[in-house]
């Protein structure tokens, strides 16, 4: 058969002059040429898109742009792919609660033809049992995960695909882990019938699978920086494509030899990489970011569900009858706190007005309470504490507004005051009324924002136990719990002369 | 866990997010990133999300946006 394409160096720049018609017309929609007047790739090379996001995190408004762009570019292009670098889930109540949690996301990348999708840290957040609801037709990997039978049946370490003319493409996952625990940055509960290794040695094995494919894919879950220490050592992958990091890799980079790609985070842009395969091996390999913004052209059907998921009525569904209601900073403080300090088996937990949203919970409270309530998505981080550390967090409170400004569960506290603000002492109690002992520590909960804003000592520096404020509360008041002790609860006091009270 | 911002090291506790390594820095810098005043990228140049999810030893560095060109 005759070839269409010239070769050498004027091959190249052929590919360059179509690599930039292609990514042009998916962003300002150029009128495309007539089919016959486009230049078709012999059946031994090939001329691959692969559409890749990542850390989408429940925002769902651009995949009708998502839709749009890779329905076109499959109109004219023979081998289109769509990749996802994991963290779907987490991140937005209206997917976080539906029913099934993250159900939408899943029928969303179902629709837009996700080809593979490599799991991330938070695709654990609502559990195996979920996680397992994720459609058949999407395979899932992850080269460092070892699932026992039956757990994760639709994970494996890499997957095959096949472009038309018969190219291989072997796409391997890995996923992140913490170097403290091993694990994933997700609740140790989760995750517990699952085995993790360290993904960069678990990479090294993936070196085989060179042999067998003309273009072999890195889709990771595990931050830029380690996507590039991957490259350095593994020139063999032509493609990495990664998340977690959240980062914006616009150009994707070169590094030894290796693309390196990321496309940001929530669905703000969509990474596309193009490859030309020539004689069993990637010639050419280019990668950008579109910005979603920027695009106009949306799918009307995909656009049409979005909508629907947006009426979700879970987020109006009542999960507590109260027989008052709560309000206040004192009660809702310490509404919240409780939850927290059940949800995680912690001593002691702390909320911060400031993050206290709302004035009081109506009788029949609903998920959109809770989520106004705690709109911004805090994580608790636990904290080991001395009592002396203690009083040091609740000195750098008093000292934002010269008044009580942290609730607290599992032990109550007065700040003593002089006439100029200044703390003369802060007396610590359990909730009985004696004093916490002062040569032990506590296990204390605290909102990431406390945690990272406020200026106080602590020998432990603590670490995320990956649940929000908001879902502990939904947890809280799910359970039965009495709400009839909040009313007129009071766990932080102050004692200042008058005329102090008025500075 | 320990990141670099703008040079300077942090000890921030574990699972920490790009916006938390910020507040723990400078409360200045943080409300400057907040207007969108400043941007933040890594140790490569590459812009980051606040809520990119960090690992022990990595780099931030905060720095202002481009000024906008005038308007034609």
């Amino acid at each position: 058969m005759k070839r269409l394409l010239p070769a050498g160096p004027a091959r190249r720049l052929l590919f360059l002059a179509l690599l930039g018609v292609f990514v042009l017309s998916s962003c300002v929609n150029l009128p495309r040429p007539p089919a016959e007047a486009r230049v078709v790739p012999a059946p031994a090379e090939a001329h691959i898109v692969i559409f890749h996001s990542n850390d989408v995190h429940g925002k769902i408004d651009n995949f009708a742009k998502v839709a749009a762009i890779i329905k076109t570019e499959r109109k004219s292009s023979t081998d289109v792919f769509f990749f996802s670098a994991g963290d779907n889930f987490a991140g937005d109540p209206v997917i976080d609660r539906a029913d099934p949690p993250g159900g939408p996301m899943m029928e969303l990348l179902d629709r837009l033809g996700l080809d593979v999708l490599c799991l991330g840290n938070h695709e654990f957040d609502y559990g195996l049992e979920i996680l397992r609801k994720f459609p058949a037709r999407i395979p899932t990997v992850s080269a460092n995960i070892e699932a026992p039978p039956g757990v994760l049946p639709a994970l494996r370490p890499w997957v095959v695909l096949k472009t038309k003319a018969g190219i291989k493409i072997v796409v391997f996952g890995l996923i992140q882990i913490e170097p403290g625990n091993g694990l994933p940055s997700t609740h140790p509960d989760r995750i517990k019938e699952l085995r993790f290794s360290k993904p960069l040695a678990r990479a090294l094995e993936m070196k085989k699978l060179r042999a067998s494919s003309q273009v072999l894919i890195g889709l990771t879950h595990l931050g830029h920086e380690q996507d590039l220490l991957l490259a350095g050592e593994m020139p063999e992958i032509d493609v990495i494509i990664g998340g977690h990091s959240h980062t914006r890799v616009n150009p994707a980079e070169s590094v030894n030899g290796v693309l390196v790609a990321q496309a940001g985070s929530d669905n703000a842009y969509l990474g596309r990489i193009d490859l030309l395969v020539m004689n069993g091996r990637v010639v050419e390999k280019k990668g950008r970011l579109i910005d979603l913004n920027l695009v106009k052209d949306e799918d009307e059907t995909i656009k049409a569900i979005i909508t629907k998921i947006y009426r979700n009525p879970e987020l109006a569904r009542v999960i507590a009858k109260a027989p008052l209601e709560i309000g206040g900073k004192n009660a809702l403080g310490s509404l919240m706190t409780d939850a927290i300090r059940k949800a995680h088996g912690l001593d002691i937990a702390f909320q911060n007005n400031g993050g206290i949203r709302l004035n009081r919970l109506p009788l029949d409270i609903t998920l959109k309470d809770v989520y106004t309530l705690e709109p911004f998505g805090n994580q608790i981080v636990e904290i080991i504490m001395t009592p002396a550390e203690i009083r040091s967090l609740i000195k750098n409170s008093w000292e934002k507004k010269n008044d009580i400004d942290l609730q607290v569960s599992g032990m109550t506290y007065t700040v003593r005051a002089d006439s100029a603000n200044r703390i003369k002492d802060i007396k610590l109690n359990n909730p009985d009324g004696s004093p916490l002992a002062e040569d032990r520590t506590y296990k204390v909960g605290l909102s990431s924002f406390i945690a990272s804003a406020y200026s106080f000592s602590h020998q432990d520096p603590g670490r995320s136990l990956y649940a929000t404020t908001a879902d502990d509360i939904i947890l809280y008041l799910q359970s039965g719990i009495d709400l009839g002790m909040y009313r007129d609860v009071r766990r932080a006091f102050s004692e200042k002369p008058p005329e102090a009270s008025r500075n | 866990m320990h990141v670099k911002v703008n040079g300077q090291t942090i000890e921030i506790f574990a699972g920490a997010r790009v916006r938390d390594v910020l507040r723990k820095y400078s409360r200045a810098e943080w409300t400057l990133v907040m207007k969108n005043k400043k941007k933040v990228s890594d140790a490569h140049g590459h812009e980051v999300g606040l809520d990119g999810e960090l690992n022990g030893g990595e780099e931030l560095v905060i720095q202002a946006r481009a000024a906008a060109g005038p308007r034609l």
